[in-house]
């Protein structure tokens, strides 16, 4: 059994803990002891870990980048290459016809963490070349 | 939060006002019980009579929308009873004779109506807070999803200014945060008006330091406030807003008017979703872009109390799936402004150099269970749990600007056609849009679709409705179908329904009204009516249709993912060659 030491990813108290894993699979989680929760979880931190393994309980993982070609058009699987290729097609058509306050951005206030954060925030103010970027913060 | 979580336990009075931290945050709830285990005071002024009050020394029953009306009146007892302190106010704060001028006029009798509390528990609770040793003040969304929401948070803070319960220890100001990150998302300038660490857009000198050390020219950064996520719906419909970057949300369920949004969504040209789970709002998205999940990647979380931590992968990524930075450095390469790192530790060491307030913050003060509190200046710096020591203020002046405000009723009152009051609350086993608490085998069976609706025992009975029964609610906008729980600890007049429902979506119900300031919606206040369904075995019937329906569609539509791309182009040299 493997421990990996986290934070949890459902409220804003920020408990500590170790993910439990075996045979590459997150089996569990142990209270670590945080600054905040003190080797204590709650429900949601004790129990809250099995959606990484895509238990497809609700709704499926996403494994795979898909575009639809058109509107309306149906998803399609392709490569990272044409993903990303098509989307900053899209996405230079946009600013060069309407300008750069015509894209808008959100950020995940969840489990990305910081860090994916920045790297957005710096994507859209220098890349793009807006500030029409906001957070779930407000609702 | 000005204070920090460990040092509730050690306050000598907490007030919460519409907060409910044993639904919301259970680990911040037991420092509040062991406060009160300490000896603490505990006041609790909510509409229910949630867990917290049933240890309370004085729990008010408050009228839904009467915030600021309740908040006047509470500082006017204050005032009136000579429980201020002058010194303080005279020495950190500006504007008490103004600040006055509107507070005089709410005595807890002339508000009386609006609030629904009886002006001696207002006075005896105004006391218990004022003289108390150290008081931390509390609150949640029952502040900020309200008409005056940033009017209410200036109230708050008058009110810990004037009594001096903010800038000592174990005193100040706790408005917690919902999601796990949201502070973060904040402190990383996930905001229309600042770069990261707080520093203002519209400063040239900011632009200046974040255009050099980001390597483009100055005049490449907009010199102007961005939207804000709530205005990104009608700002579609009137075409400024031509495509949107969502990533790890679920708009179509978390945000209000839920059915109006999607129309507004799908007049865009361009949305892409960047997610872990197929989402409602992912069904509707022109681009999928599959990120690596919580477990899955490192880095760097904000807790509400401005405490940094460092969580770690667990297990490899799955599929394609790539770390979300990574996503944003290749998207943005292909742009021609080219990013790479090679680790977290690599953008968190770059955010840091830029951000004076979290500099401090490196990964090896944060390894193991090791933690970082901002302000933390410098390498050396031990980090803040408490803010404004001695009463220094981060104004010019180092001192409070004490802010007093009207009441004014919220925007959707009761009428006879939707005569009860929505108001949306929060679930102990599940979280946000549910995506990721709905697929955990242990927590999807504490709670299901259609979710709950709580009614009041009397307007239970006056529509024919018997707990556990499903019915349904509607609003102008829309409706969904829940579970009534016959509830006695809430009040009478209002219905509580939580957001985590696709069937029993609230959302579906809620109004798209804001605070014209902070554009936050009021989602703790709408009209809406609720009817019992007579046929039961049909109701439970068609709710599970409903709910297969859609997690099918889900399915189905996830399932393209399945099949392998049909045109396999070779990745370019050339852009390789940018990334590397």
């Amino acid at each position: 059994m493997e421990k990996h030491m986290a934070v949890c990813p459902y409220c804003g108290a920020g408990c500590k803990l170790d993910l439990l894993v075996e045979n590459g699979q997150v089996v569990g989680a142990e209270g670590l002891d945080g600054i905040t929760n003190q080797g204590e979880l709650c429900l949601k931190g004790l129990h809250g870990y099995d959606f990484i393994n895509d238990t497809k309980i609700l709704t499926p993982r996403i494994y795979h980048p898909m575009i639809r070609r058109e509107k309306g058009a149906p998803l399609e699987r392709v490569t990272w290459d044409e993903a990303l290729d098509f989307t900053a097609q899209k996405l230079m058509d946009i600013k060069a016809k309407y300008g750069p306050d015509a894209i808008m951005l959100t950020g995940s206030s969840r489990g990305p963490g910081n860090e994916a954060n920045y790297v957005m925030q710096k994507f859209t103010r220098a890349c793009i070349g807006t500030n029409n970027i906001d957070n779930c913060a407000r609702t | 939060m000005s204070v920090s979580i460990p040092s509730l336990e050690d306050a000598k009075c907490i007030f919460l006002f519409g907060y409910n931290p044993s639904a919301s945050h259970p680990i911040v709830s037991r420092r509040i019980v062991r406060a009160k285990e300490k000896g603490a005071k505990i006041i609790v002024a909510d509409p229910r009579v949630i867990e917290t009050a049933r240890i309370a020394d004085i729990y008010m029953q408050i009228n839904n929308g009467c915030n600021i009306a309740f908040l006047n009146a509470f500082a006017n007892a204050i005032v009136t009873e000579n429980l201020h302190d002058k010194e303080f106010i005279a020495e950190h704060t500006n504007g008490f004779d103004e600040w006055w001028e509107t507070i005089k006029d709410y005595t807890p009798e002339s508000v009386q109506h609006i609030t629904g509390i009886d002006p001696e528990t207002m006075r005896e609770a105004a006391r218990m807070y004022a003289t108390a040793e150290s008081a931390v003040l509390g609150w949640g969304m029952g502040v900020a999803q309200q008409k005056q929401n940033v009017l209410t948070v200036h109230t708050l803070a008058a009110i810990a200014c004037i009594t001096h319960q903010i800038g000592k220890p174990n005193a100040g100001l706790a408005p917690v945060r919902g999601q796990n990150n949201v502070q973060g998302s904040c402190d990383m300038g996930m905001l229309p008006n600042f770069f990261p660490g707080y520093q203002k857009v519209t400063d040239p000198a900011m632009r200046e330091k974040f255009a050099k050390a980001w390597g483009v020219p100055v005049e490449k950064l907009s010199d102007h406030e961005g939207y804000k996520l709530t205005d990104v719906g009608h700002n579609a419909e009137e075409g400024k807003v031509h495509a949107f970057y969502n990533f790890g949300e679920d708009p179509l369920q978390t945000e209000p008017d839920a059915q109006d949004l999607k129309r507004q969504l799908q007049g865009l040209d361009l949305l892409i979703c960047q997610d872990i789970f197929m989402t409602q709002t992912c069904m509707i998205a022109d681009v999928i872009f599959p990120g690596t999940s919580w477990g899955e990647h490192d880095g760097v979380f904000s807790a509400s109390d401005r405490t940094f931590q460092r969580f770690t992968a667990a297990v490899p990524p799955k599929g394609e799936c790539k770390h979300d930075w990574q996503i944003f450095s290749e998207l943005s390469t292909r742009m021609g402004y080219p990013m790479h790192y090679e680790d977290t530790q690599e953008i968190w060491d770059e955010m840091r150099s830029l951000c004076p307030t979290f500099y401090g913050a490196t990964y090896e003060k944060m390894a193991g269970v090791g933690h970082a509190q901002w302000p933390i200046p410098t390498i050396e710096h031990p980090g803040t749990p408490i803010m404004y020591l001695g009463g220094k203020f981060t104004t010019p002046d180092n001192r409070a600007n004490l802010m007093a405000h009207d009441w004014e009723p919220p925007t959707e009152l009761p009428d006879e056609e939707y005569p009860l009051i929505l108001c949306t609350v929060r679930e102990v086993g599940h979280y946000s849009c549910r995506s990721m608490t709905g697929n955990c085998r242990a927590l999807s069976l504490l709670a299901e679709e259609p979710g709950e609706i709580h009614i009041h025992p009397d307007d239970a009975k006056a529509r024919g409705i018997y707990d556990g029964e499903l019915v349904r609610a509607f609003s102008r906008r829309g409706e969904a179908m829940s579970r009534a729980v016959v509830d006695e600890r809430i009040n009478k007049g209002t219905v509580y329904m939580t957001y985590q429902w696709w069937i029993g979506k609230c959302n579906n119900l809620t109004l798209h009204a804001v605070d014209p300031r902070s554009h936050t919606p009021e989602d703790k206040f709408s009209a809406c009516q609720v009817e019992a369904i007579e046929d039961q075995v049909w109701a439970e019937q068609h709710m599970q249709e409903l709910y297969t329906q859609l997690k099918n569609d889900l399915a189905d539509l996830a399932s393209a993912q399945d099949v392998e791309p049909t045109s396999q182009r070779q990745p370019q040299e050339t852009r390789e060659s940018v990334i590397v």
